[in-house]
This record gives structure tokens, sequence and C-alpha cells, in this order.
């Protein structure tokens, strides 16, 4: 397409007609300042190519002029192919569209209304955009070839562009019917599949996805029915387990009622037998019994008659041992009588010892009571005479009169001082010392005296600031002296000298030597006072002195007391080892005495308490002799109460004796008879019993499981599981085959698909290269070789850039904003020579170069010089003295 | 004399795998041969039918067949005897203990091996009480003795049959030791009958009332046996009871317009509501046959009963160019010669067979654009 020229009216700011060309086949230049309406010249071509006159909605809207209801018009003059068209379209209120053709020297209305809307887009091969405005991906090779502003970026070709560079280079990729039958495959590959090639799911899941998902709710379908049927197997089973259970139990039973009949009677077979038995032995033990007692009888009558016999000469024998016995008890108990009287006095003599240990203790305290008073009476003599010296001390402290320390560190200080004021004040004044041959009178006009001075003899004369003397015979003399105050050394030597005075005076004297002779004198004695005071209070040991001397008073009254009692220790102090030695003797004898008494005395009471007891145990023995002897006499006369004669006995016994013999045959008898039965029969008979019982509990158990078991069965039989199971083992089947039929047909396009693809992209990229190569070649004359190769996409839109020295690519925005910039230029240049291959195309450049520098920019207008021999180029620019150096250009200022 | 119908193995609620939604019209077809098999009975007077076994296809079948069988049996004017078999042995809630059995009157179910006496002959029955048994079931018949036609009525795997379990074992001479004039047998789905030391058939298997799937040859029949006394060979005629035909078809395509005559056969085939196909192709296909395929697919689907088409191993053939020339150039032609290549030269069957596809539903779209 070739723009001619475009008329625009009520467009946003352009309100009156705004008429720009005729353009120039080459370059152009659209300049004006900003809020001009450029943009909206170059709005105003696509709105009027590209949307439908109809449109509505806010986007259009927006174009009508603020504040005024005025109809967006343009239009628009372009050759496309052999053919001139021109386009008048008006928006919003006003819509109109009209397509007119040149015909010979006029415009010729070719279409209008919705008509022309898509006749014009059919002319330049733009695609209609559904509901709203246009979009890029609408307006055919136009979004490749024009650049809206801030729009350069190339992102996407889409629709017939992208076939259309194709067939420009004259590739057959697929051809137009090739396209459509693309497009088919890939819809039929869209309709099962995702983009990533995994089935759809959801609603619209692909049919193998929903066959599956139903083969897998029939799976656990199956599995239920299979368990169900299993079931019904098993309790088939399980009721024949329980029938032959039964079965075999009643067998059993039946059976084992026949050993239970026979082992009852053989049971009670032996219960009789053991009956018999157990009468006979009863019997036996009767007669035994009876005979046992008739014997045990006559023994008993010849024991007693013995026993009597024995007792009656115990009892004898006792007697005169009980005699003997009690004199024996007596001898013990006198003699005890006599070691008790011997114990007694023996420690009677006790109460010597603890005298003597009294006495000793005495002795000790009164020891120690001398020894105590003797330590006191030195402490006491001590502390007096240490008071004494004490007094004497401070007597002697008080006569002297001693400065203290700082008295005496200061008087020197001032003498010091005073010696120096004087040194000083003598410094300060003249000296004049007159030394005569002759005696002579001095007359000293300073002081108006007069002073005689003998021969070689020196007179000194001194004063602060002269000195005037007179010698008769000689004249005067005059000397005077230093400049300097002696006023201050003497003021100062007066104030020394009576602070010398002050300090000295109480003492008499103001030497300091002498002074500290007094006071070291002073501290001497202080030091001897406190020395005393330390030694007095350690004697005290903080008793007071009254005290000690009360402590003696005491002491005294004790041991005066002591010695009333024992007056020899006056003279004569107790010797404590003797004492003691004395009284362990005396203890030692009394004790032993003691002991050997207590000894004696033990072992007569325990004669006596032999003796006594021998004698009890006697008398009792005695006693039980006799009861025996009376117990043993009254069983004799029970024995003998029958009045039979002891033959008579005899005889009752022998014949008791042959009856209890018969009995005990007749009892053996029964029990060789229960012989043949090896056991009690009862015992056996009861456990066949209870294996009788558990085994028709058996039975009537096993019978209830069948019931069970056959309406289990009965239950699961009515619901038919095995056709159920059919039933779905078959829709099984169906849907596998129908998987396995659907999988190969998925399979199927799936392969076609992706086969299509890769064959497309080889393709493609083969075709794009030469597109890349061309970019590449105008890339680097702009920015030079750095960024290396320009890669496109299999839709030729720019992707990244490949630099020689990276070994990957490089995305794009990683550039900086200006090489982004004529990247994308240069791409869209590259591609429009391509579409431009057999027919001169319109490139338009809204103010694209913003970012580009000027020595860019130069390099970019020589392209663009060289380029203009294939493309029509419009640039819209605020700036148009960048764009002075392009060569042949139109320039048009928009106003 | 005694004349009387052999049946056996009808396998009522049998499984039909892989038919589709025919499965249950295979069913249904084995109900309604039990019909037409009691008309033929009747029309031919046969006073007996014994039924040697698997009526039914397992002891769990819905009981609506139960009852629809007995029903069925009703309405035969002689006496039915049947022996279970070991799809439906006498075991605890098998099909026997439904109620119709004992409400039809004419009707005996068997459940001991005891001989029974009846007016013209005397039947040695072998009831089958479990699925599976290595004891010969006609092992306790001893009708040497017998005054009248003994006739026997068993289930098992006659002795000698190849890649055969020892399931009821029944030796080839059984009739003869067992001193029958004719044992009847189940257990196989074919007609098969085997011959004594004199060449007289009196041991059969009467084989399956209605075909039970693709290949079974001999079925479909049921056997009208007359024995005219004791020790006489009986005479069997073999009564097709079978309404369903299954046609197992094979073809090798090597020539374009191949698929014509196969198309011409399957429209010939007769009563095709009442027909099972299963067509297995191999071999080339060609461009020009395409759309003949899918007729055969839309015939299959349509025309029978049940209809399936097997043509994983066609693969395009080789020299047949037109596969690419009719595509644009580009893009499409040379994916369609990369697909036809794995179609001829995929390392799996199946490989083969999608790639196959792929090139059909390339020309299918192909086919649709150009509409």
């Amino acid at each position: 397409m070739i723009l001619k020229r475009i008329i625009v009216s009520n467009w946003r700011s352009l309100l009156n007609d705004v008429e720009v060309g005729p353009f120039s086949e080459g370059l152009n230049v659209i300049h004006a300042p900003n809020g001009t309406g450029k943009s909206s010249l170059f709005e105003a071509m696509r709105r009027g190519l590209f949307d439908a006159h109809h449109v509505t909605g806010g986007e259009i809207a927006a174009v009508q002029p603020w504040g005024r209801d005025l109809t967006p018009s343009v239009a628009i003059e372009f050759i496309e192919g052999d053919e001139t068209w021109r386009v008048e379209k008006s928006f919003l209120s006003g819509k109109s569209a009209k397509l007119l053709r040149l015909e010979g020297s006029t415009f010729k209305p070719v279409a209008d209304g919705r008509n022309a809307d898509d006749r014009i887009r059919e002319i330049l091969s733009a695609e209609a955009p559904g509901r709203g405005v246009s979009k890029q991906e609408h307006w055919g090779l136009a979004q490749i070839l024009w650049a809206p502003q801030g729009e350069l970026q190339l992102d996407k070709i889409s629709g017939n562009a992208s076939e259309s560079l194709k067939a420009a280079l004259g590739v057959q990729i697929s051809g137009e019917s090739g396209g459509q039958i693309e497009d088919r495959i890939e819809a039929r590959f869209l309709e099962f599949f995702t983009r990533k090639g995994g089935y759809k799911g959801g609603k619209n899941a692909a049919p193998v996805v929903l066959l599956q998902e139903k083969k897998d709710d029939l799976a656990e379908h199956l599995v239920s029915l299979r368990e169900k049927h299993m079931t019904f197997e098993q309790s088939g089973h399980n009721v024949e387990d329980a029938r032959q259970r039964r079965l075999q139990a009643r067998r059993e039973a039946e059976a084992l009622r026949e050993t239970v009949v026979k082992t009852r009677n053989s049971a009670e077979n032996y219960s009789k037998l053991k009956t018999e038995q157990n009468n006979k032995r009863e019997t036996e033990s009767l007669v035994k019994e009876k005979y046992d007692l008739a014997n045990a009888k006559q023994n008993q009558i010849q024991d007693r008659r013995e026993s009597i016999a024995e007792l009656s000469k115990s009892s004898k024998d006792q007697e005169l041992k009980l005699t003997e016995l009690k004199k024996e008890e007596a001898q013990a108990k006198d003699a005890l009588a006599t070691k008790r009287t011997a114990q007694e006095t023996a420690r009677g003599k006790r109460s010597q010892i603890n005298e003597r240990q009294k006495k000793i203790e005495t002795a000790r305290e009164y020891l120690q009571q001398t020894q105590d008073l003797e330590d006191l009476n030195k402490r006491v003599t001590q502390i007096s005479e240490l008071q004494t010296q004490q007094a004497d001390a401070k007597k002697r402290l008080e006569k002297i009169l001693a400065p203290e320390s700082k008295t005496i560190r200061d008087l020197r200080k001032w003498i010091g001082q005073r010696d120096q004021a004087a040194t000083a004040l003598k410094a300060s004044q003249i000296h004049l010392a007159i030394t005569p041959e002759k005696a002579v009178e001095v007359e000293n006009a300073t002081d108006n005296s007069k002073t005689k001075v003998e021969a070689k003899k020196t007179l000194e004369i001194s004063g602060d600031d002269w000195v005037d003397v007179s010698v008769p015979g000689f004249g005067s003399i005059r000397a005077s002296g230093p400049e300097g105050s002696s006023d201050e050394h003497r003021s100062q030597l007066e104030k020394s000298s009576e602070k010398i005075e002050s300090l000295s005076q109480p003492y008499g004297t103001d030497d300091p030597d002498k002074l500290q002779d007094l006071r070291d004198q002073a501290d001497k004695l202080e030091g001897e006072i406190n020395a005393l005071e330390n030694r007095i209070t350690d004697l005290l040991d903080e008793d007071a002195l009254e005290e000690l001397k009360k402590e003696q008073v005491e002491l005294k009254a004790r041991i005066t007391e002591t010695e009333k009692v024992y007056s020899d220790w006056k003279d004569q102090p107790p010797v404590l080892s003797k004492l003691q030695s004395l009284y362990e003797e005396l203890r030692k004898g009394i004790e032993d005495a003691i002991t050997e008494a207590e000894d004696a005395f033990e072992k007569a009471q325990t004669r006596h308490v032999e003796a006594d007891k021998a004698l009890s145990d006697a008398t009792a023995e005695q006693k039980v002799i006799q009861g025996q002897l009376e117990a043993a006499n009254r069983e004799l006369a029970d024995l003998t109460s029958d009045k039979l004669s002891d033959e008579a006995r005899k005889k009752a016994i022998s014949e008791a004796l042959m009856s209890w013999q018969a009995a005990k045959n007749a009892a053996e008898q029964a029990e060789e008879a229960l012989k043949q039965y090896p056991d009690d029969p009862n015992k056996e008979l009861g456990k066949l019993e209870k294996q009788l019982l558990a085994l028709e509990d058996a039975e009537s158990k096993a019978r209830d499981d069948e019931k069970t078991a056959e309406g289990q069965l009965q239950t699961l039989a009515a619901e038919g599981t095995y056709s159920k199971l059919v039933a779905a083992e078959e829709e099984q089947a169906t849907l596998e085959t129908q998987i396995e039929q659907e999988s190969i047909r998925m399979d199927a396009i799936k392969l076609l698909h992706e086969t299509v693809s890769e064959n497309k992209s080889r393709m493609v990229a083969s075709v794009s290269a030469p597109v890349a190569r061309s970019a590449t070649r105008m890339l680097s004359r702009i920015v030079g070789p750095r960024l290396g190769e320009l890669k496109l996409s299999g839709d030729f839109v720019p992707e990244a850039i490949r630099p020689e020295i990276a070994s990957d690519s490089v995305l794009l925005h990683n550039l900086s904003g200006g090489e982004q910039e004529q990247l994308y230029l240069v791409a869209r240049l590259a591609l429009a020579e391509v579409l431009a291959k057999h027919q001169r195309q319109l490139v338009v450049l809204d103010d694209v170069l913003n970012a580009t520098d000027s020595g860019r920019l130069a390099r970019l207008l020589n392209l663009m010089e060289e380029v203009s021999d294939r493309l029509q180029i419009i640039i819209l620019t605020c700036h148009p003295e960048r764009y002075r150096a392009l060569e042949g250009a139109e320039f048009f200022e928009l106003k | 004399m005694i004349r009387f119908i052999h049946t056996a193995d009808w396998q009522i609620g049998m499984k039909a795998s892989g038919l589709g939604s025919a499965s249950q019209a295979v069913r249904d077809a084995r109900l309604e041969s039990i019909e037409r098999l009691v008309g033929i009975g009747n029309e031919k007077e046969a006073q007996l039918m014994l039924i040697t076994g698997d009526v039914f296809e397992d002891n769990a079948v819905d009981r609506l067949l139960v009852r629809k069988v007995g029903q069925l049996l009703a309405k035969f004017k002689g006496k039915v005897f049947i022996t279970p078999g070991n799809h439906d042995p006498l075991a605890p809630g098998s099909v026997w203990e439904h109620p119709v059995w004992e409400e039809t009157s004419n009707l005996t179910v068997i459940r001991e091996n005891k001989p029974i006496e009846l007016e013209n002959c005397t039947l040695y029955p072998c009831p089958l009480k479990e699925k599976y048994s290595t004891k010969n079931p006609t092992s306790w018949i001893k009708a040497q003795d017998s005054a009248s036609i003994a006739i026997g009525m068993a289930h098992g795997n006659v002795e000698g049959l190849p890649d055969v379990e020892p399931d009821f074992p029944i030796p080839q001479n059984a009739a003869e030791t067992a001193g029958l004039d004719y044992l009847g047998i189940g257990h196989w789905h074919s007609y098969s009958p085997y011959k004594d030391r004199e060449g007289a058939i009196r041991m059969a298997y009467s084989g399956t009332h209605e075909t039970t799937k693709f290949g079974e040859r001999q079925s479909g029949n049921a056997l009208l046996v007359e024995i005219s006394k004791r020790g006489a060979t009986p005479k069997i005629e073999v009564l097709p009871t079978g309404a369903l035909t299954w046609h197992s078809m094979e073809r090798t395509l090597e020539s374009p317009g191949d698929l014509k005559a196969l198309i011409n056969e399957l429209n010939n085939l007769n009563e095709p509501d009442k027909a099972l196909v299963r067509l297995r192709l191999s071999g080339l296909l060609f461009a020009s046959d395409r759309e003949d395929l899918e007729s055969i697919g839309e015939i299959l689907n349509a025309r029978f009963l049940f209809g399936e088409l097997q043509a994983a191993a066609l693969a395009p053939a080789p020299e047949d160019d037109s596969w690419l020339e009719e595509l644009p150039v580009g893009a499409l032609r040379e994916a369609a010669e990369t697909i036809r290549q794995q179609a001829m030269r995929g390392a799996e069957e199946r490989d083969r067979a999608v790639a196959t596809r792929a090139l059909l539903e390339l020309f299918d779209s192909k086919e649709k654009v150009a509409r």
C-alpha cells in the first residue's frame, strides 16, 4: 500500500479539516509541536482503514474533540496493487463509510456502510476485530509496517501477516489449502489435547479420558461385584462345611450313644457290686468292732489292775521322798538368812568410800582456791604498781609545756620566711661599708645618726633607696640603690617576725630545735602513759579492779571455811595424790568384801530355791499318783460293772472273733467280684456323657451355622451375583476395546499434529534465517558488531541476540532502551523489505527514535534512505531538525 | 423304542465378552433357542428331553433366568430330565434349589447317582455336585443286567482330548463299559460322536444349542436320538437349533480395490440382524481404498447384530505415492511421508496402526477442508 493523502476533521485536537499530502513514494516527515495532532492523524488513518464505521465504545468516543458533539471523520487515498482507492469514514453519531475507486480521473463509489468496511479490510488483508476497535493483530501487514507512538516493539505477528511474509519469501510451507488443513489438524488436536500435549480434562475432556474414568469407576464396582460373587461361592462352601460338620457330629454322636449305653450298664453293675462290697465290709467292721471292744475291755481290766498295783507302790515311795526333801529345804533356808546378814553388813561399809571421795574433792577445791587467790593477788598488785607509774608519768607530762608539732612546723616556716624577707630586704637596700684608716665620726643623714668608726673597722650603713653619709674632713657620700620595693620585703619581714613571736611566745623560746626537744619529751611521756594503760587493761582483762578485789575477799572466805573443817591444811596443804591412793585402797577393800558377801548370798539363795522346787515337785507328783490311783480304781469298777467273771469274758471274746472272721471272708468275696472292673465305669460314663453333649452341641451349632449360611446364600443367590458380574465385565471389556480404539485414534491425531508441527517448524526455521541475517546486517551497521546475531522466532518476531563473545543468547529486555529501539526498527525494516518484494509498502514511524543518539540516528537515516527505494516511509516527529539530513525527504508541517 | 432329545451346555446367563451392546442379544438368543428346541422336540414327538449339564453358566445367575428356563421347559410335552454339570453343580445355593423345578411337573432335576426306571427305558444319571473332580462320573453305572434300554447321562471330558484338564474324565468306551445303549454327555460345545468297537455311535456330545463364540464349529444343535430296543444301534439326527451366525473373517489386501469384493461379501451375508461378524484385515492399504475401508466400518457398525473391524495390521502401500501426491507441497506432504514410513516400518504393530490411522486422519482433514 502507498499512501497518497489523508484528510482528517473533528479528530481529537484536529478540529478543522487537516489535509496532509500528497506524500512522496519515498521519505516523508510530518512534523509539529507536541499536542498538535500528529499521532491523532496516524490514529485516524488506522481507524479509517481497519475499524468498522459503526464501532462503539469508549475508545472511539474518545476521538471526539473534547466538549464538542462533532463527527470525527477521515478520508484516505491510497494505492494498493494497481488501483487507487479512497476511503471516507465518519464515526459516532454521524457514522458512515464509503469506499471509492479511481476510475479514469474521478473516484467512483464501490461500497458503502458495512460493505465498505469489509472491502477495505479485504484489500489490505486485514481482519475484522469483532467487538470494539481494532488492535494491531487485526491490521494485517500494517502490524509489521506501522509503529504507533511507544509501540515500536514487535512482540507478535498474527493472522495472515505471517503467511504473507512466508509467501513473500517464496516458501510454500503449506499453501492456502495447506494452511486450512493445518488449521483443521490443529483444531482437531486442540479438541482433545491441551497445548502441552496432555489430554483435556473437565467438561471438555477427551473421550478416552472419559472412557478411562468410566472404566476406573467400573473397576471399583467390579471389585465389589467380584467380592460378592466370591462371597456367594464361599457361602456355598460354608453351607456344605456346616452340613458336613452337622452330619459328622450326628454320626459321631450316634456312635457315641451306643458306647454310652454300654458304659451305663457297666456302671450300674459296678455300683451294685460296690454297694454289696460296702455292706459286707460294714458288717465285717461291726463284728470286728465288737470283738475288739470285748478284747479291749478285758485288756483294760488287766491293765487297770496292774496299774493300781504300781501306783500304790509309787505312792509309798513318794511319801518317803517328800520327808527327805522337807529337811533339805529347811536347811537351805537357814543358810540363806545367814548369808543375807553378811551381805548387808558388807554393803554398809560403802559409805566410807563416799566420805573419802568427798574429802578428796574438797581438797582439790581448796588447792584450786588457794592458787586462784595467789594469782589474783599478784594481778592486783601489778595493776596498782602500773597505775602508780602512770600517775607519775602524767605529772611529769603536765610539767612540760611543749608545743604541738604543727606549731613547730609553722614556726619553722615563718622563721624561714622571715629570713628570706630579711635577705630580700638586704638585697633590696643600699649598703655602704666605710672602713676608715683612722677613727672618724660618720653622720648618717638617712636616719640622722652619728657613728664613730674606729680605724680599720668597718661601718655598714644600709638604706632603702639611698644612703647619705657625711664624713668630716672628707665630705658626703650618697649612694642610690637598685630599683624595687624594700617595703614589701620589710613588711614581709615584720609579718614573719610577728607570727614567730605569737607562736613561740608561750614557750619562751623561738628556737624550733628546742621546741622540738620539748615536743619529743612530751611525746615520750605520752607513749609511756599509753603503754602503762595498755598493760593495766590487759591485766584487768575486762574486769573492773573493784570486782577483782571482791573476788579476792570471796576466795579468802572459802579457804577459811575449808580450813575450819580441815585445820591441818592451813599449815600443811593436802596432797591430792596421797589422798587418792588412800581412797583407792579403802574402796577396793570394801568392794571386795561386798562382792564376796553377795556371791555367798546368791549361792545360798539358789540352793534354797532348788530345795523348795524339789519339794514342790515331789508334792505335786504325789498328788498325781494319788489321783491316778483313784482314777484307775474307778475305771476298774466301771469295767467290772457287768459282774462277769474273767472266764465268761474270755468266752465272749472268742465268739466275737469267730463272727468277725466269717464277715471278713464274705467281704473278700465281694471284692473279688469287683475286680472284673479295672476302673469305676461311672468315671468313664461321665466323660462320655460330656462328649456326647458336646457332639450334640456341635451338631446343633453346625445346624445353626448351616441355616445362617443357607440364609446368606439364598440372599446372595436371589441377587444373581454372577449375572451382575457378567454385565459389568462385559461393560469393562467393551470399555477396554473402546479405550484402545480411542487411544489409537488419539495417538494418531497427536502423531499427526506433532509431525506436521515439527515439519513446519523446521521449514519456517529455514525461512526466517535469511530475514534474520538481513536484520542482523542492518543492526550491525547501526550499533556495530557488539550485539552479534539477531534471532527471530518462527513467526519472525525478534527473540534474542547472540553476541559472538557469549555462549548463550541474550534476551532483548537486557538491552538498553536505545538499542532496543534500533533493533526493533531494523527488524521492521527487514520485514518490510521482504513484504515489499513485489509491491512497495508503506512504513509509518510515529516518534520512535527518542532514545537514539545522534551518531546512530545518522546511520539509521542512511539506512532509511537506502530502503526508501522500495518502501514509502512516513515519519511523525516533533523534532524535524533531526531528520533534515534525509535526502529527498518531503517535510509536512501540521498546523 | 424310545425317542428323545439329547442336549446340553445351554450356558444360560453366560458372559458375551467383546460383543458390546450385542451381549444381551446373544444371551437372549440362547433363551429363544430353548423355545425353538422345545418346539422341535414336540414336533418330533420326542418322549424325553435329556439335558446333560451346564444348563446355566453359573449357580449365581439371575433367578429370573432360572424361572424362564423352567417355564420354557414346562412347554415340552414329554418329560425333561436334567443332570447338573460343572458350571451349575448340585451345591448349596445352586439354581436347582429354585422352586420352579418343583412347580414344573414334567421336569426332574436328578440329584443322585441312581437308576431311574421309566416306561421304556432306564436312565443312569451322573449329576455333578462340584465344579472340579478327577473322578469318572460314570464309574458307578452297571447297566449290563438292565432289561430295558439303558441310557446314561453324564458331563465331563472324554479322555484322550489334547490339552484338556482331567476334569470329570470319561473313558471313550464308557458306554460300552457301563453296558449302556447310549451315553449322552455334555461339556464340550461342539457336536462330537464316539463310536464303539462295532462302529456304532453310542456316546456323543450334543454340543451347545446356540453357538457361544467365534470359531466354534458344529454348535447350535441338539440331537434327536432313537433307540428301537435294548442293544440296538441308536439313530442320531442333528437338529439345528441355533439362530445366530458367527462369522470370523480374515482377509489380506494386496491390490487396490480388494475391499470392494469384501463389501459385497458382507452385504450378502444372510440374516444380518442375527449375524455376528468379526473382520480382520491385513496387508496393504491403498489411498484409493480409504473410502471403501470407511464403508466397511460403517457396514459392520450398522448392518449386523455385532460387527468388528480389526485393521491394525493394515499398512499403507509403500509404492502408492498417491498418499502423498494428493497433499499440498510443504510441511503436510513431508509430514505424510514421515508418517507413512512409520506406518510401514514401526517396531510394534500398535505403532504402525497409530501411524496408519494418523495418515487416514490427515486425509480426512484434507477432504473436509476440500468440502
